[in-house]
């Protein structure tokens, strides 16, 4: 009966584990990406839900509004954080695709790792594009 | 109260600062942005070496941001295994600046130049607060600073294999940050607190004990990734042996260490040895893993052919080390993992900076290709062999003091199977290092591979190397200058 009043966790947990699913299964390297992104959401989901009060005010004291209607500012405040930080993981994740599917023609992640042992090694050379 | 009490935020915010103008120089006058980037970890170093001796050993400095009180504000708090830290990441940043001016000026040029700058101030500084911090969302946030300049760092040269290293240590990295922000939500609704010294006590209070178990089991998942322990290190040979020089001596020295530091903090300061019913269960699989760890880096490592993949690998088995020291859960194991935290990041980015130099050199990065690198590069070779034996522990290295500890704490705590581990990867480090150390002085060379052209090179580059291989060898003769004093921190801490 807790799992089912709960339910809101249960569905950020399902999402999560999606995402999961979608980084690890997925060949293609934008696939995997969104299901970077999924797991994000289900994580700014459960911190969301985690301040969420049925009917809530704004938590702002003007008025004498009542405290214990208020909905908890603080996950809503760390997500804003959160947000920002997977908008920027997710923007380098992208621009390393670009130079990827630049320098190998492809963004599956079989052929892409490959070739991996047999690859001369070749740290002081200066290739690409950028 | 002094003035020293504000230096933890400054050491903190000067890279940070520095790396929010340095565009603007780089803009304007490219040529000296160099040595402005020196400039405020510099500043960070000096403001370090001043807070020597003002932080007991069993306390702490707290500064409140803002002041606004703790638990509501966000505090920096800094013990003295913090500070320790701190000035390990200090000093060893500022070394790999000075070497970085003339090896990375070869591999980068024009922006990115200004850029891989940039990025190394910004990793700097997110790694010196992701150690003071002690508010438990700020250390997500830092460690999220930290781990994107990495990302980038190991692929500012732009090249095939960078940009592939790079996106595998995302993609692993990446998901593990996410467990982090997901462990701390859990935290955070178990407790309602975000401030460590304030879980620490609400922790106990708090009822909901799979909750705290399940957060505790995805901080050691999320941090371990970063640390490269054992089955999440596949990210680190990559990025280590791919990144320039001075950056696989920032990754391998420091970023490992730092995000080993973080479980230490997450272990002992937020959820308390006290609680053993939470953690218990995932520090004993914790020590199995790192066992496993010991010894697996030190068999791949004596199967590499490349030297900076060599390097990598010890570096995973090194974790293994510092992993065991903190299980162990006794004063003296922990005094030995925050020492090997010490001469590893000494010894390894000695190592990574002399593979740089046999790179700036020659191009060489093959293990063959270094026979009878002695006639020419003697300095070099010299230095790469001091810190060889730190790695191995060999008695006047500091390498032999943390793993006398080590040993000792396992000892004290009964894991008699573990110090069998620590002892085997001892031999372990002893064949990597010594097949090396053999090629390169009692080999001869292959017709025309080392002309008499070829030299150390020059003073800027050879001079942290000396510096950082002088430092092990330092450390382990006057360790009785911090032994005490960290085994009081660790006995405050348990």
């Amino acid at each position: 009966m807790r799992l089912l009043h709960n339910y809101q966790y249960v569905a950020a947990m399902l999402l999560f584990c999606i995402g999961l699913y979608t980084i690890i299964v997925r060949r293609n390297i934008i696939k995997k990406l969104i299901g970077l992104n999924i797991m994000e959401t289900a994580v700014f989901f459960f911190y969301i839900s985690l301040g969420y009060l049925d009917g809530g005010i704004a938590p702002i004291r003007v008025g004498g509004a009542d405290p214990s209607r208020m909905v908890n500012p603080i996950p809503q405040a760390l997500i804003l954080t959160g947000i920002v930080v997977a908008v920027s993981v997710t923007a380098l994740a992208l621009a390393l695709v670009i130079l990827l599917y630049r320098q190998y023609g492809t963004l599956d992640v079989d052929r892409l790792f490959r070739d991996e042992e047999k690859e001369p090694e070749s740290g002081t050379e200066r290739g690409g594009t950028a | 109260m002094g003035a020293y009490r504000h230096f933890p935020i400054f050491m903190i915010t000067l890279p940070i600062l520095g790396a929010v103008l340095l565009p603007f120089l780089g803009y304007l006058r490219q040529k000296w942005v160099p040595w402005a980037a020196a400039l405020p970890l510099t500043a960070s170093t000096v403001l370090g070496i001043l807070l020597i001796g003002k932080i007991p050993s069993d306390g702490y400095l707290s500064y409140h941001m803002g002041n606004w009180e703790p638990p509501w504000g966000i505090e920096v708090r800094v013990d003295y295994m913090g500070l320790f830290l701190m000035l390990i990441v200090c000093g060893i940043t500022l070394l790999a600046m000075v070497f970085s001016r003339r090896y990375i000026a070869k591999e980068v040029s024009g922006g990115r130049l200004t850029a891989y700058y940039v990025l190394f101030l910004l990793m700097s500084g997110a790694m010196l607060g992701f150690v003071a911090t002690g508010d438990i969302f700020n250390l997500f946030v830092f460690m999220e600073i930290l781990a994107l300049s990495s990302y980038a760092l190991v692929a500012i040269t732009g090249n095939r294999n960078a940009v592939r290293a790079a996106f595998k240590y995302l993609l692993m990295g990446a998901p593990s940050s996410i467990m982090v922000l997901l462990a701390i939500g859990f935290l955070y609704s178990a407790t309602g607190s975000l401030n460590m010294a304030d879980l620490a006590g609400r922790i106990s209070e708090s009822g909901y004990t799979e909750v705290l178990i399940v957060s505790y089991i995805l901080f050691v998942i999320g941090f371990g990734v970063k640390a490269a322990l054992f089955p999440l290190h596949m990210w680190l040979p990559d990025a280590h042996s791919i990144a320039p020089s001075p950056i696989s001596a920032l990754l391998s020295g420091l970023l490992v260490e730092v995000s080993a530091f973080a479980i230490i903090r997450i272990t002992l300061s937020v959820f308390t040895s006290g609680a053993d019913n939470l953690i218990g269960g995932t520090l004993d699989a914790v020590g199995i893993f790192a066992a496993a760890a010991v010894l697996y880096g030190g068999i791949m490592a004596i199967m590499q052919k490349d030297l900076k993949m060599m390097i990598a690998y010890s570096t995973v088995s090194h974790i293994g080390y510092i992993f065991l020291g903190i299980t162990a859960l006794t004063a003296e194991g922990l005094t030995g993992a925050m020492y090997h935290m010490l001469d590893h990041g000494l010894a390894k980015a000695c190592l990574f900076l002399c593979a740089g130099s046999f790179i700036y050199v020659k191009g060489y990065r093959r293990i063959d290709d270094l026979k009878g690198a002695w006639r020419q590069m003697p300095w070099t070779c010299f230095a790469f062999a001091l810190a060889s034996l730190s790695v191995i522990g060999i008695p006047p290295t500091a390498g032999f003091i943390s793993k006398w500890y080590l040993i000792l704490g396992n000892i004290e705590a009964g894991n008699y199977l573990y110090v069998v581990i620590l002892l085997a990867g001892s031999i372990l480090a002893a064949v990597y290092c010594f097949r090396i150390i053999y090629c390169m002085f009692f080999q001869t060379g292959k017709e025309g591979a080392w002309e008499d052209s070829a030299h150390d090179a020059s003073i800027s580059m050879l001079s942290p190397v000396w510096v950082l291989s002088a430092g092990t060898l330092f450390f382990g003769v006057f360790s009785y200058l911090l032994i005490p004093s960290l085994l009081k921190a660790a006995q405050y801490l348990l």
